[in-house]
């Protein structure tokens, strides 16, 4: 027999969500941080829409000496414990939920969540330093997988492990739409300027790919060049890859099932899936994929709601 | 005194094996050691909560890495005393719920039990299984000059520091593991299966599984590690007030993701006031509506049962050779520290004239907080003291000041003795198990007597060591590169020193 308290779900599913989102943050800022590398020098990446992808709902102030906002944005999404969306932030939120759900996680698990919070809390203002940033953030996505690799072979496939998957696919699932959103964002904004050429962009897209690990099994994938419709649709809809919005809907269907009662999730999930297939990446450069993915968006936090109203808000 | 180090500054036997391995590694690598001990504590998550500037505080728990050890015969004893004392406490609790007795026979004075605030009258009749209320308690000894222990005193409530002892033990046997492959060092960690089993055996009749949890406070309890460690070792499930609810059948449930689910014991860790706002304090958050109601019908087992605080008010202590003697006709086998009661006027009278000599403790208090020790007290401290005595002679008690033993202690200066007490756990249900040694808390700082680690205090790892201990062939082998060690072991003549008591 085993018993899941409602509390509890609701600490495991938010620490395996503020778990993933520190490590997809990592992932992202990492592939930008490469981009930037690799990107002409004439010309100015800014670094502020990363901070969009991310989910900051601050107006990033970027002062005359960080003329990229470089500076200030990593200091904003690595170690601002005041930002909501920050690495800092998301690992100590997700260590003070975890914190109240040792009694059903393997022990290991829990020390990899406190390695993470300490390793978190003594290297993060000094990762803004171009020379320490990538170690740091690699760091991050390692012990975040650690964790992962530990709960996958050492914990029972009972209620908690379930809950804990939904929480880490359901906020990669909304991280994966945000990457695509603010890609096709930043077409928008350069349209204007030379719209066929970037489009064509290849080193932007590869970044996309890069930003949820998916540049190589695209290219097995596709066996083809880096092509703009081709990588959304591949981060959309190819179900195999993990990482994808479909891989993520579809995992989210198994283990559902394997949750007492989950037909109102498996409701929006059929509705999330429902806005996936109407998304449209193709047509007017990036518009209607900006609005696509809004409601994609959408659909995927009306799930975490519904899942909140199920298993942790329960009336009783 | 000392309890490794003689006074000429040699070893005792006792400690002889690990003396001589803190010399033979130095300083420096003592130091090492030290360092990675407390790096486990904080990757193992291993902290108590302190409150600080209106914040609660998640911090390392503080420890020091050189064990205190104590003689497997001395302990063997001193077990027996600490079964003895719970045996004789519950019964005692058990009668004041119930016939009293020991107030009849003018054995315990009534008066005390009527101003007793933690007695709790809407308890009365109950009969807990096995008739025992306190099945958890942690004792608190001291070791005094004459190197007798005594119980300082008895804490029947919500007793914390266990888990302390199991993680303490965990990081020692990394720091010194080869003192581990020579001594017969007691192992700790049965306790959790131990508690489990006296859970399990207050469960409602006719259980073959019950369903266990224990209730916390929630996060910002300063025993919250233990409480969530506790839960873990014993696979319960960790439980908040507002996670139980009663119902009209007066069981007890808990809320999961798939409905209801009957609860059969709790291990609760909130205290009496706040357990059931119906019967206690109205106001309680913390707490269970109807709790009281459940456990009465005989639907929950409680542990430990409310009302169990009645005994360990250290007036009562006072009375507890007395106690002992009444239940059980036997004479303590551990000794109380002598104790004044303030009540008396003979007594307050002595407390008075000598109170530069005296500890003065509050009846009521834990953490120690309000405890004033005479002779580093200002006279205006002292004259303070007094007046409060005077305005309310049942909440105090003082005893004479007793010269806590020392154990060594790695500081900044080096290794340096410094005071300690012990806290040993006493599980009881129709049966008894004692920790084998305890959590042993130490005052970090220079002369002071104050251990507890809200206040500065640290904590050490507790040996029970059994069998030879002292300077044999056997510890010689320390000396010797790591490869010989092996050989001679095995052909070391037996020249044994006696292990002492």
């Amino acid at each position: 027999m085993t018993v899941l308290l409602a509390r509890t779900a609701g600490r495991l599913y938010w620490g395996a969500r503020y778990v993933e989102r520190a490590e997809d943050t990592a992932r992202i800022v990492r592939a930008y941080n490469d981009l930037v590398v690799d990107y002409p020098s004439d010309e100015l990446l800014r670094w502020e829409p990363l901070a969009v992808v991310a989910g900051s709902e601050v107006v990033i102030d970027v002062p005359a000496n960080d003329p990229a906002g470089e500076f200030t944005v990593l200091r904003h999404l690595l170690a601002d414990r005041s930002a909501g969306s920050s690495i800092a932030s998301s690992v100590a939120a997700a260590r003070e939920n975890f914190r109240t759900t040792r009694e059903v996680m393997p022990r290991e698990a829990w020390q990899a969540i406190n390695q993470l919070s300490q390793y978190v809390d003594a290297t993060a203002s000094g990762a803004v330093d171009r020379q320490l940033r990538d170690r740091f953030l690699l760091r991050v996505v390692e012990i975040s997988r650690r964790l992962d690799g530990i709960l996958e072979s050492t914990m029972t496939r009972s209620e908690p492990y379930q809950i804990i998957r939904l929480g880490r696919l359901v906020e990669r699932a909304d991280m994966t739409t945000r990457v695509l959103g603010v890609a096709a964002a930043g077409i928008l904004s350069l349209e204007s300027v030379d719209r066929t050429d970037l489009v064509n962009d290849e080193v932007r897209w590869m970044s996309v790919l890069r930003s949820v690990s998916a540049l190589q099994m695209y290219q097995r994938a596709t066996r083809g060049p880096i092509d703009a419709m081709a990588v959304v649709r591949f981060l959309l809809e190819y179900g195999a890859f993990p990482r994808s919005v479909q891989g993520c809907f579809d995992e989210i269907r198994r283990v559902a099932c394997e949750l007492p009662s989950p037909s109102v999730v498996l409701d929006a999930l059929a509705e999330a899936q429902t806005a996936l297939a109407a998304a449209r990446p193709g047509g007017e450069g990036g518009a209607e994929l900006d609005r696509s993915m809004e409601a994609v968006q959408r659909a995927i936090v009306s799930l975490g709601d519904v899942i909140c109203r199920r298993y942790v808000d329960v009336v009783m | 005194m000392d309890e490794l180090i003689a006074d000429d500054g040699t070893p005792r036997p006792l400690g002889a094996a690990l003396m001589r391995l803190i010399e033979s590694i130095g300083h420096d690598e003592l130091t090492e050691r030290q360092r990675r001990a407390e790096l486990d504590i904080l990757m193992m998550g291993i902290t108590f909560t302190v409150y600080s500037d209106g914040q609660n505080i998640d911090r390392a728990w503080p420890f020091d890495i050189i064990p205190r050890v104590i003689d497997g015969r001395e302990w063997d004893g001193i077990s027996a005393g600490l079964a003895q004392r719970l045996r004789a406490l519950n019964m005692f609790i058990d009668d004041l719920y119930n016939e009293q007795q020991i107030v009849s026979d003018g054995v315990f004075p009534a008066e005390l039990l009527e101003a007793s605030v933690n007695f709790r009258p809407q308890l009365r009749g109950v009969r807990p299984k096995h008739g025992v209320w306190a099945h958890i308690s942690g004792t608190d000894l001291v070791r005094d000059d004459d190197g007798q222990m005594y119980v300082l005193e008895d804490n029947l409530r919500v007793p914390s520091g266990v888990s302390y002892v199991i993680e303490n033990r965990g990081v020692v046997k990394r720091a010194f593991a080869e003192l581990f492959e020579r001594q017969r060092i007691r192992p700790v960690d049965a306790y959790t299966d131990e508690l489990n089993r006296l859970l399990a055996s207050i469960a409602p009749d006719g259980l073959h599984e019950p369903q266990i949890a224990v209730l916390t406070p929630g996060i910002f309890n300063s025993a919250y590690f233990e409480h969530s460690f506790l839960a873990e070792r014993m696979g319960a499930e960790l439980v908040e007030g507002a996670d139980l609810v009663v119902g009209d059948d007066d069981c007890v449930y808990m809320k999961t993701i798939d409905g209801l689910e009957r609860v059969h014991v709790i291990y609760r860790r909130i205290d009496d006031l706040f357990l059931d706002p119906e019967v206690f304090r109205p106001d309680s958050m913390l707490g269970v509506p109807g709790l009281i109601r459940a456990w009465k019908a005989g639907n929950v087992g409680l542990a430990n049962a409310p009302g169990a605080g009645v005994a360990d008010d250290k007036v009562v202590y006072a009375w507890m050779p007395d106690i002992i003697r009444y239940y059980l006709g036997e004479e303590p086998a551990i000794p109380n520290v002598p104790t004044y009661r303030t009540m008396y006027d003979d007594e307050r009278r002595y407390v008075i004239d000598h109170i530069g000599e005296l500890v003065v403790k509050p009846a009521n208090e834990s953490g120690g907080y309000g405890i004033l020790i005479g002779d580093r007290a200002t006279r205006a401290e002292l004259d303070e003291a007094i007046e409060v005595i005077e305005a309310d002679p049942r909440n105090w008690v003082a005893q004479p000041i007793l010269s806590l033993s020392t154990v060594p202690t790695l500081v900044d200066e080096g290794i340096e003795p410094r005071h300690v007490d012990l806290r040993p756990f006493v599980l009881t249900s129709d049966r008894s198990y004692v920790t084998p040694g305890g959590l042993t808390r130490v005052a970090l700082t220079k002369g002071s007597l104050i251990v507890n680690s809200s206040q500065g205090g640290g904590s050490k790892d507790t040996w029970i060591v059994d069998g030879r201990y002292g300077r044999s062939p056997l510890d010689q082998t320390l000396d010797q590169p790591v490869g010989q060690r092996q050989a001679s072991a095995g052909s070391g003549q037996e020249q044994s020193q006696g292990t002492g008591a």
